[in-house]
C-alpha cells in the first residue's frame, strides 16, 4: 500500500449509470492483486469530503494502466462521471486483501451482481494464466440489462458464462442465485467467488454452505479512512464482533462473516 | 526573525511537544495504520482511540456517513480494552518517539478512575478524559453535559493518576463555559474541545436512518466555525491550556484555533481524507511564523485582535 497519482486517460459510459475509467497509474498497475481496491479522492474540496473506494477491475502493468468501474450512486460518483480526460486523482492503494486463489486444478464459479462484477473480471483475467489453470464458470446477474456493465469483458475471460436479469431484458430471466443453485446441482464447483449486493451474497452464502462449497465474498460498506484506523467500515464477524472491510477484507472467506446479521432488514 | 526556524514547541500541562499538532482520538488508529503515509515521529503528540476497561465490539453498521463538508460516525468505542491496549498497542505507539495521550471512556465515575489508574504506566504521557462521546448511551456525553458530574468525574480521575489530565468537552451543551469551569475547578490540567456534534442523516427512499445507531457524531470542516467559537469563549473563561479541534484541514484552520486561544490543535477527520494533513499543518505553521516574523508559536496563542 502506498499513495499514487492517477491520470484519467479514458472514460467510457459502458451502460446507463456506469462508467469505465482507464487510469494511468504505473505503481498500482504493477502491484494491485485481484480483489484489492483503491481509495480515490474525488477532488480537492471539502464536498464531497471523503475518499471513495473502488475495486480494481483490470490492470495492464506493461502499459501502467488501471481500470475501475464506477456506478453513479451519489454526489462523489456523479462528479467522477463528469470528469474530463486528463483529470488527476490522488489514490491510496492498492488496499485490502484480495481473492485467495485456487491451489489446485479446480472447477470454480464466479457470481457477480451488478457493479460487483469489477473485482471478478480481475480475478477471471488472472485465472486465465494461472498455474494450475482452473476451469472458470461465471454467472452475472442484475435487475435489467442496464446493470450488466462490462459483461463482454467478463464473459470473454470465462469458459462458461450465464447472464441473468430479473426482468428478462438480457440472458435468462430470474436471479443469479437461482442459476447458481441449478449450476451446483448440475456440476458442483470446488469454489465460489462472489461479489454483489448484500442481499445476493447472503443467499449465495446459504447455498454454498448447504452444498458444502468453499466460498469467498468481496464485501462493500461505507468507508472512512480505508486503512484500518477509523473502524467505520465494520461488518458482522462470525463468532461475534466486527471485521473491517478495508483491512481484513474486502475479500472474506464465507466462514469469517456472520451472514445472519448481514441479512438486509 | 525571518529566515531562521521558528520555535513551534508547546507545553500542555507538562507534556512537551515539538509542535502543537496532535491527532484527534479515534482518527489515527494506533499510529501503525498510517505509517506508510506519514512520518509519525514528526507529530507533536498522538492521541489514542478511546480505551475502555473491557473490550468493546462497537455499534452495528453502517457506522459512517458522509454529509456536506463533514461526516457522521457512530463507531461505538470499539477497542480491545485497557489490558490489551497496554500490552499490544502502546508499545507500537511508543516506537514513534512522540508523547502518547490515552483517551479514556467509562460507564461510571469509578470506571473512569480505575482506567486512569491502570493507564498510569510508563509510556503514557497524559490522559484525555472522554466525557463527550455522543454514540454510546449512558456514557461519555452523559457526564459531559452536566456541570456537577463533570466536576465529580474530573476530580476522581485527577485523584487516581499522577499524569496530566485533559478533559475533552462536548459541544452538545447550552453553555460550554460552565462545563469548562467545572472541569477546571475540579483540577483538570487542560481541556480538549470540541468532540463531535450530534447529528442525523436519513435515507428518504428507504425511510431509514443512514447510520445503524440512528444518530452519530458530526465532524469535519462543517463544524469548524462552531468549534472555533467555543474555543474562543472557553479560552476567555479558564486559564488552563486548550487543545482545539474541529474540521482542521490546513495550517490556516489550525491558526484560527490558536489565535482564538488554543495552545495546541488536533487533526481528526482530515486524516481520512489526506493522510499527510498533520505534516502539512506543521509545515504551514512554520511558514506562517516566518512570514509574520513570529519567533515562537506560543506568541500566537489567543492573539486574536478585536477592536
Amino acid at each position: 500500500m502506498a499513495r499514487a497519482v492517477a491520470i484519467l486517460k479514458r472514460r467510457e459510459n459502458v451502460a446507463p449509470g456506469h462508467y469505465l475509467l482507464e487510469l494511468s497509474c504505473p505503481e498500482i498497475a504493477r502491484s494491485a492483486e485481484p480483489g484489492q481496491f483503491v481509495h480515490l479522492r474525488v477532488g480537492d474540496g471539502t464536498d464531497p469530503l471523503l475518499r471513495r473506494p473502488f475495486s480494481v477491475m483490470l490492470t495492464r502493468p506493461s502499459a501502467g494502466e488501471v481500470q475501475v468501474l464506477v456506478r453513479t450512486v451519489g454526489r462523489g460518483t456523479e462528479l467522477i462521471a463528469d470528469h474530463e480526460v486528463g483529470t488527476r486523482y490522488d489514490l491510496l492503494g492498492p488496499l485490502g486483501h484480495g481473492w485467495r486463489l485456487p491451489e489446485a486444478t479446480e472447477n470454480v464459479m464466479l457470481v457477480a451482481g451488478g457493479v460487483g462484477v469489477a473485482p471478478l473480471i480481475f480475478l477471471a483475467d488472472h485465472l486465465r494464466t494461472a498455474e494450475p489453470k482452473p476451469y472458470v464458470r461465471a454467472i452475472f446477474g442484475g435487475a435489467t440489462e442496464d446493470a450488466l456493465a462490462c459483461w463482454t469483458e467478463f464473459a470473454s475471460r470465462c469458459e462458461e458464462f450465464t447472464a441473468v436479469t430479473e426482468d428478462g431484458t438480457a440472458g435468462e430471466t430470474g436471479m443469479a442465485t437461482d442459476v447458481l443453485a441449478s449450476e451446483i446441482e448440475r456440476d458442483r464447483p470446488d469454489r465460489v467467488y462472489a461479489c454483489g449486493p448484500d442481499a445476493m451474497l447472503v443467499v449465495v452464502a446459504g447455498i454454498c454452505r448447504q452444498a458444502e462449497v468453499a466460498m469467498q465474498a468481496s464485501m462493500e460498506q461505507w468507508m472512512g479512512c480505508g486503512v484500518g484506523a477509523c473502524l467505520g467500515c465494520a461488518i458482522p464477524a462470525a463468532g461475534g464482533g466486527y471485521v473491517r472491510v478495508c483491512t481484513e477484507g474486502p475479500v472474506f472467506a464465507a466462514e469469517e462473516i456472520d451472514w445472519e446479521r448481514m441479512t438486509p432488514r | 526573525m525571518t529566515g531562521s526556524s521558528p520555535d513551534l514547541s508547546v507545553e500542555i500541562a507538562g507534556i512537551r511537544m515539538k509542535n502543537p499538532v496532535m491527532s484527534a482520538s479515534g482518527t489515527l488508529g494506533y499510529g501503525t495504520e498510517y505509517e506508510p503515509y506519514l512520518d509519525l515521529s514528526a507529530l507533536g503528540a498522538m492521541v489514542t482511540k478511546a480505551v475502555t476497561l473491557e473490550p468493546r465490539e462497537g455499534n452495528r453498521p453502517p457506522r459512517v456517513r458522509e454529509t456536506p463538508a463533514g461526516m457522521l460516525n457512530a463507531i461505538g468505542l470499539q477497542n480491545p480494552g485497557a489490558e490489551a491496549f497496554i500490552e499490544e498497542k502502546l508499545p507500537e505507539m511508543r516506537r514513534f518517539g512522540v508523547p502518547v495521550i490515552a483517551n479514556i471512556s467509562g460507564r461510571s465515575i469509578e470506571e473512569f478512575a480505575t482506567l486512569a489508574e491502570m493507564l498510569s504506566v510508563e509510556g503514557v504521557d497524559g490522559l484525555e478524559v472522554n466525557i463527550s462521546c455522543p454514540n454510546v448511551e449512558e456514557e461519555g456525553m452523559y457526564f459531559g453535559v452536566d456541570c456537577e458530574l463533570t466536576g465529580e468525574l474530573t476530580a476522581a480521575v485527577v485523584a487516581a493518576t499522577e499524569l496530566p489530565v485533559i478533559v475533552k468537552l462536548s459541544p452538545n451543551v447550552t453553555d460550554i463555559c460552565a462545563i469548562a469551569r467545572a472541569a477546571t475547578e475540579a483540577g483538570a490540567d487542560a481541556l480538549s474541545l470540541v468532540n463531535t456534534l450530534v447529528g442525523m442523516s436519513i435515507d428518504v427512499e428507504a425511510r431509514r436512518p443512514h447510520l445503524g445507531n440512528i444518530t452519530g457524531g458530526l465532524s469535519g470542516p462543517a463544524i469548524r466555525p462552531v468549534a472555533v467559537r467555543m474555543v474562543w469563549e472557553v479560552a476567555r473563561e479558564v486559564d488552563i491550556p486548550i487543545i482545539g479541534m474541529g474540521g482542521i484541514m490546513a495550517a490556516g484552520h489550525a491558526l484560527e484555533f490558536i489565535l482564538a486561544g488554543a495552545t495546541a490543535v488536533a487533526v481528526g477527520t482530515a486524516n481520512f481524507v489526506e493522510p499527510a494533513t498533520m505534516q502539512q499543518v506543521i509545515d504551514g505553521l512554520a511558514s506562517y511564523c516566518r512570514r509574520h516574523g513570529v519567533s515562537r508559536i506560543t506568541e500566537l496563542v489567543g492573539a486574536l485582535e478585536i477592536d
